[in-house]
């Protein structure tokens, strides 16, 4: 699950070669993009005269039907200098991928949500670690719901069941204490001493 | 297709452990993610479940969900699932469901999996790329390859000395990644740009933790606002909202057809020659759910033949009237009286017979609906036009909104209400403002402003957002105590009893970024869409898509020589997108977006497979066809076109 | 002394690569250092090479500045994120080490903890840049540093016969930009490679060490060819040490090949760099036949 947010203008500026072509994705349909930030943007280079087209749409990660719809605006990829792409980092890659041998323009900086498969932004979170720890923790993910990952207890830091990081969020660990309470099982902080394994994904990262 | 499988089964002495000092335990599984969606289950579920006895546990049962992570949904399937004298139970999920699981359930849950690691977040196609969400995209700098996730130890200023063979020192499997931004910055000739931009740091801080809650903490807000679900389209209404409401020339020839509503088409009362006048009823109705039809010029009928409809396609019988231009009115067309001397079945009466359908899509005759026959608490008037782009409603609101009001006043009289509410997104604050203060004298009507969002129009989603109440499956609003209409029957209706005019002429929306000057018209019904686009100047260049409403539920047209009909919201010229539909990867958008919490995915795979037993256990009877799972797919699938046809399927298996 | 005033003067460099211990005792290392390598003009100590755990690079340096020599500290970015790498450059530069090569590291998985979190917070590139920042007195956050701020020789590594040398050259050049002053080379045993890359290189105009290992035998160079990015040798040096066991056995042979290579590239390159992976008795040797004398 991914959100973006348009760099600064002066970041795009200082990038963009004179005539650019403007592909924007709206996101994943739902997920946060700066549109009207990014309308007003490619108005701008509208109206300087350095925009050959533009393609606002979505789902650009899908090479195949983004492949499609850039084929049937080839003449105007090929007037320009660049592609602007207004997207998420998938989106820009694929872009890439697709105009191989024509610089492609990241527009937009990414920023990931929680809820990793895309499906909606959740409250939960999964950090993928690949040793699940949920068993020790009553079901709360320390990786995710704790600033600093920690996988035996809590640290020093937390002031009235808030985070040292962030004093918005509520300490990971106090919640797992009071969830391990509330199901009857306190005994599992007693487990060995955990130490997290971060060569697991060696064999199995894609 | 990259298969994102998101988890596997823990080790035996893992589970082993987890499993010692508890003997009853209930299984919970996720069907998986965003992988080839084949409808086969994932085997670990059962491969736990023979682990778990064999260790002499008793399992109480099992199920299998999908998406486990839906909360909404999730919930609901879990609710009467976990049999008494359960101890304890095991997830086999990524450690969203787990969690999602162990925040709903009073009982210790276990994970019996393990989510399996992977660099970066994938978009939403299958490729191999992914993304790391490191808030400082660096594509830029590498030519659009990203040294975050491809490069092991996520370099930014070069390569290492560690490649051998171009490939990676930490996993001789992959491509070093600085080769590969090598080469392709080489080929776009911008290494000198490489070689002078300053050296890259990574900033840790710029992800923003506080930021992102808030936006999920928004966007779950969203998601459950009023009911489940739904989607928030480009609205795009600044194309036409700023354009008055105008009176379309009188057209030369009208085509009417007899069938512009739900049911039986009317039956012809006029033949070619006849003279008629405006207003004349010129079909008669042909059955309880069937409307009559009437003239919408004076002049002479041309034909009464087979014509393309913009719906139903070509062949239907129409009216072909040759416009006078004199707009003689038929001696029908007189005032009824007032409101207050009219019964309730005199109101019906007149609502049956000026062929008052619902304007809002539907097109169900009206009448009907004003003998709902059960009590009811509360008539719903649907000003939201959550459809994107169109602007008709709109207009209606702030051009008739005595009219409007009257309508609903008329409706509610005639099912005996004693509650009236104006519903109208909060896109529309003129039109809110305008109707709060026309009907600040009315005690028993209120308007209601709500948060944008599609379909918010549907009479299920509108009750359920209003009233908080649910229709049945299978059942109508009036099981709900609640009748709703469209502001424009409403004010359809107040025009057939304070002047008898009957339904020959509506609100029409002409928009869409390929019309050249979008605007609102009162048009005549039986007006070619031809003469109206031809009008606004025309559609732009000629890859477009005309369709007849919004963009969500229009239909879209082949040929434009066809009649505005009295369901006619929008005329709306779109950019034709070019997609090919791809295989489904079960990320399962559809099933969070569908406001009758369906999962739309299932229908197009049992209307592929001709599984009418899979369709109807997925209640496809319940689709709306409001188009949100079709609007989200990231596969294209025309799934509207898929449940329209195993919906076929299902009632002639009846 | 810094390395860099001598190649100022025009000198060629000589210096030698020593591994910490995986233990506390230090006095074995220290003395073989002070019997072979007391002639050349720096000793370079490794930071947990291979991502093999051992006694800190840091430590051993100060034993052997203590020890009468010249110690070259190498740091890498695996370990340490960019606080505690910063902090260990002042622990440095607070003992008089003067010379420093700044090195991206090898990934965790490669070495004898490969569950450890790689860390790469920085990389070289980044790291050179972060040590010019705190000589102007500014650490990395823009915090100004009290007194006096360090000053170092800073090196970097380049791998000159690797297999993707135009991005080997890119990321020079990128050093370079970011304030690096020397170069110290993968073990090369193809001059023709280094010869070309220099051609290339010399562009930067910054002084290169050749790098060198003594080659042990066939089996050991073998291994390099097929584990050791950027390190080839060829199959006619495979031939030689193989030819006769107990010559190569007894490192004639290699002796006899690395001060060949050296001879061949001396033109072309500013000194030597030798990593005698416990070999360090040959040093001397090698430099004599290498026709480089003691500095």
């Amino acid at each position: 699950m991914l959100i973006t947010k348009l760099k600064s203008k002066e970041d795009i500026q200082s990038l963009l070669p004179e005539k650019v072509f403007v592909l924007q994705c709206r996101g994943c349909g739902e997920i946060s993009f700066p549109e009207q930030e990014a309308d007003e943007l490619t108005r701008e280079l509208l109206a300087a005269d350095r925009v050959t087209g533009v393609l606002t749409t979505d789902y650009i990660c899908s090479p195949e039907n983004l492949s499609l719809r850039l084929e049937r605006r080839r003449a105007m990829i090929d007037e320009a200098d660049g592609v602007l792409v207004l997207s998420c980092g998938v989106g820009v890659q694929t872009v890439s991928a697709l105009l191989d041998g024509k610089s492609v323009y990241a527009g937009c900086d990414t920023v990931r949500l929680p809820g990793f498969q895309g499906v909606t932004p959740l409250e939960v979170d999964c950090g993928q670690c690949g040793e699940c720890y949920l068993n020790l923790t009553g079901g709360i993910c320390p990786i995710t719901a704790c600033s600093k990952s920690l996988v035996n207890g809590q640290c020093g830091g937390a002031r009235n069941g808030r985070c040292e990081v962030d004093p918005d969020m509520e300490c990971g660990w106090e919640r797992i204490c009071r969830r391990l309470e509330a199901v009857g099982r306190l005994d599992a902080l007693k487990c060995p001493t955990q130490i997290r394994n971060f060569a697991i994904d060696a064999n199995t990262s894609h | 297709m990259e298969n994102y499988t998101k988890y596997r089964l823990k080790s035996s002495e893992e589970l082993s452990d987890a499993l010692a000092g508890t003997d009853n335990i209930f299984v919970i599984a996720c069907n998986k993610c965003f992988k080839e969606f084949t409808g086969e289950e994932e085997p670990e579920c059962g491969e736990f479940e023979a682990f778990a006895e064999a260790q002499g546990k008793d399992v109480t049962g099992a199920v299998r969900v999908d998406f486990l992570c839906n909360k909404v949904q999730t919930l609901r399937k879990l609710r009467d699932a976990v049999p008494a004298g359960t101890e304890s139970v095991f997830v086999i999920s990524c450690g969203l469901g787990i969690q999602t699981v162990a925040d709903m359930l009073p009982l210790p849950v276990f994970a019996a999996s393990d989510s399996i690691p992977c660099r970066g977040h994938h978009g939403m196609a299958l490729t191999p790329k992914a993304c790391d969400a490191c808030a400082q995209c660096y594509l830029n700098v590498t030519g659009g390859i990203c040294p975050v996730v491809d490069c092991s130890k996520s370099l930014l200023n070069g390569q290492c000395g560690g490649a051998k063979d171009g490939k990676c020192e930490a996993d001789p499997s992959r491509d070093c990644a600085w080769e590969q931004i090598q080469r392709r910055l080489e080929k776009l000739g911008r290494l000198e740009e490489f070689r002078d931009q300053p050296v890259q740091l990574r900033d840790y801080s710029k992800v923003d933790h506080k930021r992102i809650t808030e936006y999920v903490n928004a966007i779950r807000e969203k998601r459950l606002d009023g009911f489940y679900g739904g989607v928030h389209p480009a609205e795009h209404k600044e194309m036409s909202e700023h354009a008055d409401l105008v009176r379309f020339p009188e057209p030369d020839v009208v085509v009417i057809p007899l069938s512009m509503h739900t049911g039986k088409p009317a039956e012809p009362l006029v033949k070619a020659g006849d003279r008629v006048r405006v207003g004349q009823k010129i079909g008669e109705q042909a059955g309880f759910i069937s409307a009559p039809v009437h003239a919408s010029v004076s002049g002479t009928v041309l034909a009464v033949e087979p014509r393309r409809h913009p719906v139903l396609g070509s062949g239907v019988l129409s009216v072909v009237i040759q416009n006078d231009k004199l707009g003689t009115l038929d001696e029908s067309v007189r005032p009824h009286g007032d409101i207050e001397e009219l019964s309730r079945s005199e109101i019906v009466e007149i609502v049956k017979d000026k062929g008052i359908v619902g304007m809002g899509g539907a097109s169900f005759p009206a009448y009907v609906k004003l003998q709902p026959g059960k009590p009811i608490d509360a008539v719903l008037l649907n000003g939201c036009e959550c459809e994107p782009m169109l602007t008709a409603d709109h207009k209606v609101l702030l051009h008739c909104a005595d009219d409007v009001i009257y309508g609903l006043r008329l409706i509610m009289k005639a099912v005996g209400a004693p509650r009236g509410v104006i519903v109208v997104e909060d896109n529309k604050p003129d039109a809110i403002a305008l109707l709060r203060e026309k009907t600040a004298a009315y005690e028993n009507i209120e308007v209601m402003a709500v948060r944008t969002k599609y379909p918010q129009g549907a009479e299920k989603m509108l009750i359920k957002r209003v009233l908080g109440r649910s229709v049945p499956s299978g059942g109508l609003p009036a099981d709900a105590g609640a009748v709703v209409s469209n502001v424009s029957s409403s004010k359809a209706i107040a025009d057939a009893v304070r002047t008898g005019m009957p339904l020959i002429e509506r609100v029409v929306c002409v928009t869409g970024e390929r019309v050249r000057t979008p605007g609102n018209y009162i048009v005549k019904v039986g007006t070619s869409f031809r003469e109206i686009l031809d009008f606004c100047g025309g559609v732009v260049g000629d890859d477009v898509t005309v369709k007849m409403g919004g963009p969500m539920m229009g239909v879209p047209q082949t040929e434009l020589d066809v009649p505005v009909i009295k369901a006619a919201n929008g005329i709306i010229a779109l950019e034709a997108d070019h997609t090919e539909a791809q295989a489904c990867i079960k990320c399962g958008r559809c099933a969070d977006v569908c406001p009758m919490e369906l999962s739309p995915l299932y229908f197009a795979k049992y209307v592929e497979t001709g599984s009418l037993q899979g369709l109807k256990e997925q209640n496809i009877m319940d689709c709306m066809e409001c188009r949100c799972c079709e609007y989200i797919c990231s596969s294209k699938i025309p799934l509207v076109t898929k449940i329209r046809e195993g919906k076929a399927a299902v009632r002639g298996m009846k | 002394m810094k390395i860099t005033e001598l190649f100022a003067r025009g000198e060629f460099v000589v210096s030698a690569e020593v591994g910490p211990p995986k233990g506390i005792h230090i006095d074995g290392l220290i003395e073989g250092a002070k019997e072979h390598l007391s002639g050349i003009t720096a000793v370079n100590v490794t930071d947990n090479q291979s991502s093999v755990m051992r006694l800190g690079s840091l430590a051993t340096c100060k034993a052997l500045l203590d020890a009468g020599l010249t110690p070259i500290y190498q740091l890498t970015c695996r370990d340490r994120n960019r606080i505690a790498l910063q902090s260990d450059l002042l622990s440095a530069a607070m003992f008089g080490i003067e010379n420093i090569l700044c090195l991206t590291g090898d990934h965790t998985r490669l070495g004898d903890h490969p569950g450890a979190k790689p860390v790469f917070d920085l990389d070289s590139v980044s790291l050179l840049h972060t040590v010019c920042q705190l000589e102007s007195g500014v650490d990395l956050g823009g915090n100004p540093l009290v007194g006096e701020p360090p000053k170092f020789a800073k090196g970097a590594v380049v791998s000159p016969c690797s297999d993707s040398v135009d991005a080997q050259l890119a990321k020079m050049e990128r050093k370079v930009l970011a304030g690096c002053e020397f170069f110290q080379t993968q073990a090369v045993f193809e001059p023709e490679k280094f010869i070309a890359f220099m051609e290339r290189a010399r562009q930067f105009g910054k002084p290169v060490q050749l790098g060198v290992i003594i080659p042990k035998g066939a089996a050991m160079c073998r291994y390099m060819n097929n584990n050791v990015a950027g390190v080839h040798v060829p199959d006619e040096m495979l031939n030689e040490l193989a030819a006769d066991k107990e010559r190569a056995k007894a490192g004639i042979t290699g002796v006899e090949i690395a001060a060949r290579v050296i001879r061949e590239c001396r033109p072309y390159c500013q000194g030597v760099h030798i990593m005698a992976l416990g070999w360090e008795s040959k040093v001397p040797a090698l430099l004599e036949q290498a026709g480089i004398g003691a500095v």
